[in-house]
């Protein structure tokens, strides 16, 4: 595998991760390892397009307003410290553990389609309370087109949410990827946002969490430019292109697409443990 | 309070602030990382993925590594310095976003947010200096 290959597997792996919601490195991790590259390697280097993709689809959300700033940097003080545990939890143990543990967090991608309740925020009506999450200021609002109105929102349970968001910023920095499924999962139903709100939040919080884990590997000896730059440059460009078709596609082809990619990367990755044990 | 007319989380100016940060950091980034690979092939006339020691990011803290880097490139830029600054353009995104973020909320005078801010900066900087 050379640059310019892996170049051009990127984009169509920025491509699928931004139609099925699982973001870049999910896919390109396991597609690395299945052409022979190191699985730590692997997942140091997909971090940074990590970065990538999120930092350019959150500027977005943020700019449109539906992404919730405050909200996202109470739970970035969890996910960065879990990020980095995590990513440090990586740098020492056995490749081995590395393929069980990316397969078992794959089927957490699940949840999303499985589809948490979450807070449906009635148009003009505050259902979260608390007083912590008050005093914090863990509120918003945000303008439905669907319905044409404003709703307003606050979180519930603070702290349990941020200690979800803990695990899930371990197993990011641990396993190089967003954990967006699980991410949004936590902020739906344990902190019982809108929907809306807690996908576009999630995505703001992936790039800071990722750059947390990416500071534990910079100088861990796994992080090659010439794997990252291309990575980086593929999956970006991928993601943009596959943000503009979303919307003309339908939702059944969209969970067929979701379910046979997460179905191919799990058996892939239990294969590479099996065969590696 | 929530301002209905704001959206989000109401911090308007920071959510602007922000959003711009984010973009530009991206932008930046793929355009360095686009001309380091152009300018890498022309120097090597290969697109091989190199596993000798320039390749990887190296050093203890960086902050040295990405002024070493900068020192190195003014005196002959190559593609891999470029390729390597566009990983630093986009590792120093949400750590600008940080930075913002605590000069916001400091001069709004908004000490629960200023602190909490300060706490991801923090963890930020010394997992980027101190190995």
């Amino acid at each position: 595998m050379d640059m310019l290959s892996l170049f051009l597997i990127s984009i169509p792996v920025g491509f699928i991760g931004s139609l099925t919601g699982l973001g870049g490195a999910s896919i390109l991790i396991p597609l690395m390892v299945f052409f022979g590259i190191p699985v730590k390697e692997a997942i140091a280097s997909a971090m940074v397009s990590v970065v990538a993709t999120s930092s350019g689809s959150a500027s977005a959300y943020v700019r449109e307003r539906l992404a919730n700033v405050r909200i996202a940097m109470y739970l970035e003080m969890f996910t960065c410290v879990g990020a980095i545990v995590g990513a440090t939890i990586t740098t020492w143990i056995a490749p081995l553990y590395l393929y069980f543990f990316f397969a078992a967090f794959l089927m957490t991608s699940f949840l999303k389609v499985g589809g948490g309740s979450g807070q449906k925020g009635r148009p003009g009506e505050r259902s979260g309370t608390g007083r912590l999450s008050g005093w914090l200021e863990l509120e918003g609002s945000y303008f439905d087109e669907a319905t044409g109105k404003t709703v307003l929102y606050r979180a519930d349970r603070p702290i349990l949410g941020g200690m979800g968001m803990m695990v899930a910023g371990l197993a990011a920095g641990m396993l190089g990827i967003g954990a967006g499924a699980f991410k949004v999962t936590v902020q739906e139903n344990v902190l019982r946002l809108p929907p809306k709100v807690a996908s576009t939040t999630s995505n703001f919080i992936i790039g800071m969490t990722a750059l947390a884990g990416t500071s534990v590997y910079l100088f861990s000896g796994l992080l090659n430019i010439t794997l990252m730059a291309p990575m980086a440059v593929g999956t970006t460009l991928g993601a943009v292109a596959g943000g503009r078709v979303l919307n003309r596609l339908t939702g059944t082809v969209l969970h067929v697409l979701f379910f046979a990619v997460v179905i191919l990367l799990i058996a892939q990755m239990l294969y590479k443990g099996i065969a590696s044990w | 309070m929530v301002r209905r007319e704001a959206g989000g989380s109401g911090e308007t100016r920071l959510e602007t602030w922000v959003s711009y940060v984010l973009i530009t950091g991206v932008v930046v980034s793929f355009a360095l990382e686009v001309a380091g690979l152009i300018l890498y092939y022309r120097t090597h006339h290969s697109f091989a993925i190199s596993y000798g020691g320039a390749a990887f990011i190296r050093g203890r803290n960086f902050f040295s590594f990405f002024g070493r880097t900068l020192l190195e490139a003014s005196r002959g830029i190559t593609g891999l310095h470029l390729m390597v600054l566009g990983i630093a353009a986009l590792i120093l995104t949400p750590y600008i976003r940080a930075i913002t973020s605590v000069i916001y909320f400091a001069s709004r005078r908004n000490v629960k947010y200023c602190l909490i801010t300060l706490f991801v900066l923090a963890v930020l900087t010394m997992s980027l200096m101190m190995h």
